[in-house]
Formats: structure tokens, C-alpha cells, sequence
């Protein structure tokens, strides 16, 4: 069984076993949401500014076909769902600053390369 | 967090009586084995699984992509880990990669049957189109688009066409500022850069995008383009120009575009187009175009010149899309006049063309599982809408249409499509064709 097989189907209890196994506390902090809407060439926003210690969830969401989230120089690769499938769920800790570029991964039509954007992480 | 807390209870207790581990795995059914009691399975039983996750934390650990939540169950709490993976130093997009990689081909398809008024019905697999793409490395990009428009390609005029729409390089050197070379989309308009069937309504494409804006209208071209500030995206590019001979009374720039065909560029054409995105399912566009365009007689200096703007709005259940766009053809008189005296007719040629259309659509039933879309469009276009000193324009080509109709999609990507198409004119002479369409259309 591969690593997201099982994320997908493993049970609620399955994910809060694990939860009360590793970490009494969860996340020192609670993660600032951050809702990207991509469709056909667009993210929106396409520009995200955190600070610096932020745990980001960055949940996306398609208004079309799937469309890829891929932060350059990084491993952090999803592909965000078809319209009404749902979405797709991106959790990091931004604690170096700096400025990091995104792109759509997955061909999603002629105008794919224009979907970037940046995630940037101030002091 | 408090439906974390509530589920750690929950888990707890499950775990202190003793209760199943997971509804996925029943118990098994008590033995009458003289070695191991029913508790003790239990034990062992939670003790393995316990060590699968530690194992699986370790993974989740190692791992820097986190994975996602299943697409249409209700949204549960994310896998937490204890703490989720850093961004990690940004390195510059040229450090990242330089591991060449080829993308799965895409492409789409679109299949229509069109039944003109007092005509017989006609298929036409109207559009087969691939899509390639291959990153050299993070910063260098090659993006390619192949299209087989009719099904069949001959020698012969009446036939179909293979068209290499697109077949560029990108170089990108920040989200602000790209570079790109090769076969480019003219960035004009709402169609041209988007015409994935399932990302318009209507079988055919609106007349303002074919006769005003000649979609699918690409070239040779050199450019820049990017995003910038909060939700403005431009690009800019040098193209090889249209040609004015092709440039119909009837069917205005439809067939004036040099397509790459060994495009003449003693003089290039400037375009470009600037796009707002910054509100969640607003988009504002407007993109202008402007080319010396009669190289084939040289004493005629003629230029085209258009001017578009469009939005497109969708706010729940409803959504909205509009088009303007201007064509100005200088010495639109010599290039009639020229063509004249080698051709023997007058090609007609309008000093100014004008489109535009508005087109507001509806999910009406958004309770059933696959969308279903209701829209109207009405058109207006005239492709003399002003004609050189002393010409009077025919008022056939004075013409504006509603077409009505509606978009099924079984998936996002497929998308099965009716509608009604009602042209009118304003000649007393001559009576426009109205047509019923049927299409279907896939992206994937
Ligand atoms: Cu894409």
C-alpha cells in the first residue's frame, strides 16, 4: 500500500490513533488557512505573504480541471481535484524567510505556464 | 482544534475498553485457542498497529510533500504530524532542478454535428489537438500544441488542416519577468488562450472570436510575460504580422493570419495584454494588437490595429462573460484599390470592424451530481462597420446573433453541448443561416 493510499483510505480513527500516539498536543500552533482557488490560467491569490513561524495550510481548490501546486525548489507537489471533488491540502512551516515561486504542475491547457505565483515569508 | 480534542477523547476511551481498533478491521471471532485469550489477540493485535504507524510517521516525517485529504468525503482532520515539514531555504529556480522531465501528452478533443437551416446535417470532428510539454530544468520549458482540425488533411483547399499552434521555449527567470520564443498564442481575447471545449459554452466559438478575433490566431513570436502586484498578469510579444490579402468583407480577419507558414517579417507586429485576477472569479482582460500588415505590395503601407477588452465573472451558481474588440485598418482604400488592379475585384475591406457579446449562464441544477449549464450569448459583429471614403458598407456583414443553449458535463473535463444559433442580418437581400449544434467536446 503506498503512503497516500493509505492517507486517503485510512478512518478517522486510524488519523486520531496516530494523532494520540505522536502528539499529545498536535501542532504547537494552530495552522493559518489559506484558501487558493485555481482555474484555467489563474491562482487566486496568486501572491501569499506569511510570517515568519507560520504553520500554513494552504488548501486548494478548482473551479475546472485538475491543475497541479508545486513550490519550486522544494518537495511540496499536489494535485488539486477536478471542480467539486474536493481539495487538496498543503501543510508547511514557513521559518526562512525568503521569497518561494509556485506553478501548476499538471497540464491543464494552452495557457498552463502562465499559472505562478509566490509564497512569501517575512520576519 | 476542539474537534481534534474531541477525537483524541474518543480514541482514548476506544482505547482503554478495549474496543475495536478500526471499523475497517472487525474483530475476529472468539476462539477457543488454549494459547492466547481474546484480550491478548487484542493486545497484539493493537501493538502491530501500533508500530505500522510509527513506521508510517516515520515515512510521513522523512517525506516533504504532504499528501492529500480523499476528494469528496466530507473534510475530516488532516493527518497531523507533530510538526508539519519546513518550506526550507528558497533556492533560486535555477539551483532547484536540472533534471529534464517530459509531461504526459494532453489534449482535447472536440466532435460536432451541425444541422444549418434547409441543409443536410453534417459531423465534422472539428478539433483533435495534443499537448506536449518537457522541462529542460526548473527555469527552461518547452510547450507544444498540435492540432488536426477536420480529421482529414489533403492537398486540396476544401480539406482539413494540421496547425502547430504553439511550440515555444520559456525561460523563466522570476514570476515577475519570462521569456518566450517560438510558435505563440496571440494574446488577444477570451477564446484564444482558452479553448479547452469544456471551458466555453456553445459548440462553435463566438463569430466576435472568429471574424473579429481570428482564433485560433498563432504565429512566430518573441516575448515576455509575467505575473505582477496582486493579481496582474501581462504579456508582451513581437509577432510575425497578418497578411491583408486574406483579409475578407465577409469573414473580416478570420483567415489573415500567417499561421508560421514561412511568416513574413519585414515588419513585426507588437501585441499584448494585461489581465486583473485578484478577486476570487473576476478576470478583466485587455489586449491590443497593431502591425504593418500589406508586405505583399509594398507601395501600400497599410496597418492593422485592434483593440479588445473582456471579463468574465462567476459568483456561485452564476456566471457572466463579455467581449469588445475594435479592428483599424489603415489604407483599407489603397489595399482594395491595389488588389483591384491585380486581382480584378475589390476585396472589400473595411476601414473598421467591431464585435462584441455578453453572455450570462446558469448552473440551474445544482443539486444533481453532474453540472449542467443554461446560457444565451448575443453577438453582435460587422466586419464593415466603417468603410473607406466613399464606400458604403453591404449590410450583410451588419449581422448579429443569439445562440441559445446548454452545457452537460458527466466529468469536469467532458462535456456534451447543444445550443441554437439565430444570425440575422441587416441586408433585405440576403438572409443569414441559422444552424442547430451539437457537440462534444474533452480535455485530458
Ligand atoms: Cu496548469
Amino acid at each position: 500500500m503506498t503512503r497516500t493510499t493509505w492517507l486517503r483510505g485510512g478512518s478517522l480513527a486510524c488519523a486520531a490513533l496516530l494523532v494520540v500516539l505522536v502528539s499529545p498536543s498536535s501542532f504547537s500552533q494552530d495552522p493559518t488557512v489559506i484558501r487558493v482557488t485555481a482555474e484555467r490560467f489563474t491562482f487566486t491569490p496568486s501572491h501569499i505573504k506569511v510570517k515568519r513561524g507560520t504553520i500554513v495550510e494552504l488548501r486548494l481548490r478548482s473551479e475546472d480541471t485538475n491543475h497541479g501546486f508545486r513550490i519550486v525548489g522544494s518537495g511540496f507537489n499536489a494535485i488539486i481535484p477536478k471542480r467539486g471533488r474536493g481539495e487538496a491540502t498543503l501543510i508547511f512551516r514557513a521559518d526562512t524567510p525568503g521569497r518561494y515561486t509556485f506553478e501548476c504542475s499538471k497540464m491543464c491547457g494552452a495557457g498552463h505556464t502562465f499559472m505562478r505565483g509566490t509564497i512569501t515569508v517575512g520576519e | 482544534m476542539r474537534r481534534r480534542i474531541a477525537v483524541l477523547v474518543a480514541i482514548s476511551i476506544v482505547l482503554l475498553v478495549g474496543g475495536p481498533v478500526s471499523g475497517q478491521t472487525p474483530d475476529p471471532p472468539a476462539t477457543q485457542s488454549p494459547v492466547a485469550s481474546p484480550g491478548q489477540t487484542r493486545i497484539e493485535e493493537l501493538e502491530r498497529r501500533v508500530r505500522e504507524l510509527e513506521t508510517r510517521l516515520r515515512e510521513l516525517e522523512a517525506a516533504a510533500t504532504k499528501p492529500l485529504a480523499p476528494p469528496p468525503a466530507p473534510r475530516e482532520p488532516a493527518p497531523a504530524q507533530q510538526m508539519p515539514p519546513s518550506l526550507g531555504p528558497p533556492t533560486s529556480v535555477e539551483e532547484s532542478s536540472t533534471v529534464s522531465r517530459t509531461g504526459p501528452i494532453s489534449g482535447y478533443m472536440d466532435f460536432h454535428l451541425n444541422k444549418p437551416e434547409h441543409e443536410d446535417a453534417q459531423l465534422d470532428f472539428h478539433r483533435f489537438v495534443l499537448l506536449f510539454n518537457h522541462s529542460f530544468s526548473d527555469r527552461l520549458r518547452f510547450v507544444g500544441e498540435l492540432e488536426l482540425e477536420h480529421a482529414f488533411v489533403s492537398g486540396l483547399e476544401a480539406s482539413g488542416e494540421v496547425e502547430l499552434e504553439q511550440a515555444y521555449l520559456d525561460f523563466k527567470v522570476k514570476p515577475e519577468l519570462n521569456f518566450r520564443a517560438g510558435m505563440v498564442l496571440a494574446p488577444v481575447g477570451i477564446i484564444n488562450e482558452r479553448h479547452e471545449p469544456p471551458s466555453f459554452h456553445g459548440v462553435e466559438r463566438p463569430f466576435v472570436d472568429t471574424f473579429i478575433i481570428p482564433t485560433t490566431w498563432f504565429d512566430a513570436g518573441v516575448g515576455v510575460h509575467g505575473t505582477v502586484g496582486a493579481g496582474w498578469q501581462y504579456r508582451a510579444y513581437l509577432m510575425a504580422p497578418l497578411d491583408a490579402t486574406r483579409i475578407t468583407a465577409e469573414e473580416g480577419l478570420h483567415e489573415a493570419t500567417q499561421k508560421g507558414f514561412a511568416s513574413n517579417v519585414r515588419n513585426v507586429a507588437h501585441t499584448g495584454r494585461l489581465e486583473y485576477v485578484g478577486v476570487p472569479g473576476l478576470n478583466l482582460g485587455t489586449s491590443f494588437w497593431r502591425g504593418k500588415t500589406g508586405f505583399n505590395f509594398r507601395r501600400v503601407d497599410s496597418r492593422v490595429g485592434l483593440f479588445e477588452f473582456d471579463g468574465r465573472y462567476r459568483a456561485g451558481r452564476f456566471a457572466a462573460r463579455g467581449e469588445f474588440a475594435q479592428v483599424f485598418i489603415d489604407g483599407a482604400a489603397d489595399l482594395n484599390d491595389f488588389l483591384q488592379r491585380t486581382a480584378g475585384v475589390s476585396p472589400n475591406i473595411a476601414r473598421q470592424m467591431r464585435g462584441f457579446y455578453v453572455e450570462p449562464s446558469i448552473r440551474p441544477l445544482p443539486w444533481i451530481r453532474h453540472d449542467v449549464a443554461a446560457f444565451v450569448r448575443y453577438e453582435n459583429f460587422d466586419t464593415q462597420f466603417k468603410m473607406p471614403e466613399g464606400v458604403l458598407p453591404l449590410k450583410q456583414f451588419d449581422r448579429a446573433a443569439w445562440v441559445f443553449g446548454g452545457s452537460y458535463f458527466p466529468d469536469p473535463d467532458v462535456v456534451f453541448k447543444i445550443d441554437y444559433s439565430i444570425i440575422r442580418n441587416r441586408s433585405s437581400l440576403f438572409r443569414s443561416v441559422d444552424s442547430l449544434n451539437i457537440g462534444l467536446g474533452w480535455w485530458f
